[in-house]
């Protein structure tokens, strides 16, 4: 049944956005109950940021969840990147009005004007980055009108920099960066990812010196650990199938995750 | 399913490349510090203790010892011949004398066992003695003078002060070498000699030859000539003795009794010499005339 224990490990580091899955950190938390603060306020604008794989999807997802049973949460994952299709979901989401042909930024504004609600629903874009330069203006310009709040994710590149600058910069109240976990962090979010799937022995199999290894491959990245740690414990199932000697079940092994590295294409061989 | 066996293939590769930069620091700094002690211990080398130079030293006095003895027992055999030159033919001299270089270097050589000691180039010597008496080698029949001549005692007489001046004035230029050539020496031919020596003395202005010309002349009884150059002796070096009494010993026989007193006097206060107390006592006695 051995194998089983690795098999799990494997599984819970897939690379999925779930709610479920978000592991509380005391960086992170303190984050989330500043961005959960800034959405009650009357702020028209929030803008989440960080690098890729900083968890800023997971955060957004982990947000709606739970804001959903309190108040109108409507999130979209992947970007509307056409702008009638954009305005069309957003009456339906929004309003519950279905709209037939063409909408135009203008017919929307009508809608909004004439479905008003007394709760302000909030609107989530994760992939911000994704809409065109116009398309951010008439968000911008819907959320002047306080009628809808929006709370969108931006990858922190030069070029989303540049967005930021260009359409944000006077007009976001709030802005939160998302950043890499530290060793620490790395470790604590890895052991209570496993725990939480009742992994225990692989979590234990997690010592500093280990941990160390993986930040210094991952460089704190969430996406790049939860990749590495999928292959580690792909690799360790098939040694505990095919060659159970040559693993050592109390400590993870730095030739495995240098491995699970090259596998993964963290370290070029 | 991820092919763990290639996988391992590339970690091994991976690890020999993350391997390559430390191996390569490793070895550059041991061939530095190769480099390094090499160099320390070849100037180590270099720097001789001084047990090894005290050993040297001994050996070298050890070789000169021994060369001195060679030396010493050639002369003996020299004089025993010396004396004995009347009854020994020309060919039985040359002989002796080809032979018993090879003697003494033979003895010289017999205690070196040490293979690197360096010895004194003594190709100057040859200089020296074509310089000191080019006319001994060159005239084989003033050899053949010598060997008659020796046949007779009374001229034998005259042999040994000349041999004696000439050893003395050598003693001055300091080259201890010169005695081993000046042993065969037996030539008679004293004017010749003064001539050569005078021609020498201008050239050179030794004063070891302007003494042996001093004494030369005053042997010969030209006190005359014998004055001067014991004054040109003096003139180029007044720490000579024996000049300043050839000087003196002119002075008395050209009657400057009370010159050669004084000019004695002046000189023993100079130098307190013993041999200057023993002729002035001697002149002042009368014992000298």
């Amino acid at each position: 049944m051995k194998s089983n224990i690795f098999q799990n490990s494997k599984d819970v580091f897939l690379d999925t956005v779930n709610a479920k899955d978000y592991v509380q950190l005391d960086r992170v938390s303190t984050i989330y109950q500043a961005l959960k603060d800034s959405v009650k306020k009357p702020l028209k604008m929030i803008l989440l940021y960080g690098k890729p794989g900083t968890g800023k999807s997971m955060f957004l997802m982990k947000l709606y969840h739970d804001l959903s049973a309190s108040q109108k949460v409507y999130i979209y994952q992947t970007p509307i990147l056409d702008e009638s299709e954009f305005y069309k979901t957003l009456a339906k989401d929004l309003f519950n009005v279905k709209y037939k042909g063409e909408l135009n930024f203008t017919q929307f504004m009508l809608i909004v004007d004439e479905n008003l609600i007394d709760e302000t629903p909030l609107v989530l874009l994760d992939e911000a980055q994704l809409y065109s330069n116009p398309l951010m203006e008439k968000i911008r310009l819907l959320s002047d009108t306080r009628k809808v709040k929006f709370l969108i994710t931006l990858h922190k590149t030069e070029k989303e920099d540049l967005i930021a600058k260009e359409h944000f910069q006077t007009r976001i109240w709030e802005s939160i960066e998302l950043e890499n976990a530290s060793s620490a962090e790395l470790k604590i979010y890895i052991q209570k990812k496993l725990m939480k799937a009742n992994c225990f022995d692989s979590a234990n199999m997690f010592q500093n010196k280990s941990v160390n290894l993986i930040h210094k491959l991952t460089k704190g990245n969430y996406r790049d650990t939860n990749k590495l740690l999928y292959t580690l414990f792909d690799i360790y199932s098939w040694y505990d199938e095919n060659n159970p000697s040559k693993i050592n079940k109390n400590t993870i092994s730095n030739k495995i995750i240098e491995m699970s590295a090259i596998h993964t294409g963290l370290i070029n061989d | 399913m991820i092919n763990v066996h290639e996988l391992e293939r590339r970690w091994n590769r991976y690890k020999i490349k993350s391997y390559i930069p430390h191996a390569t620091i490793v070895v550059s700094i041991l061939v530095i510090f190769t480099l390094v002690f090499s160099l320390f211990t070849s100037k180590e080398d270099i720097v001789i203790p001084p047990q090894e130079i005290q050993k040297e030293l001994v050996s070298v006095q050890e070789r000169t010892s021994l060369a001195k003895t060679g030396h010493e027992e050639n002369l003996s055999v020299k004089s025993e011949k010396t004396e004995a030159v009347a009854q020994e033919s020309v060919v039985e001299k040359k002989e002796t004398q080809q032979v018993e270089p090879a003697k003494v270097y033979a003895q010289v050589k017999v205690p070196s066992k040490e293979k690197i000691y360096l010895t004194p180039s003594l190709n100057f010597m040859k200089n020296i003695n074509s310089e000191a008496f080019p006319y001994y080698e060159n005239d084989p029949s003033a050899e053949e003078d010598t060997l008659s001549e020796s046949e007779s005692n009374s001229n034998e007489k005259t042999i040994t002060p000349e041999k004696k001046i000439v050893a003395e004035a050598e003693q001055e230029r300091q080259v201890p070498e010169i005695k081993k050539t000046s042993i065969n020496i037996k030539r008679q031919d004293t004017q010749e000699d003064i001539r050569h020596v005078i021609k020498r003395f201008k050239k050179s202005h030794n004063p070891a030859l302007s003494l042996f010309v001093a004494k030369k002349y005053y042997e010969l009884g030209d006190y005359h000539k014998s004055y001067n150059y014991a004054l040109m002796t003096n003139e180029i070096n007044n720490n000579i003795e024996a000049s300043w009494i050839i000087f003196a010993k002119s002075l008395v026989k050209l009657n400057e009794k009370e010159m050669a007193i004084k000019t004695l006097t002046q000189y023993i206060d100079h130098s307190n010499s013993h041999q200057a107390k023993l002729l002035l006592d001697e002149i002042r006695s009368g014992k000298f005339k």
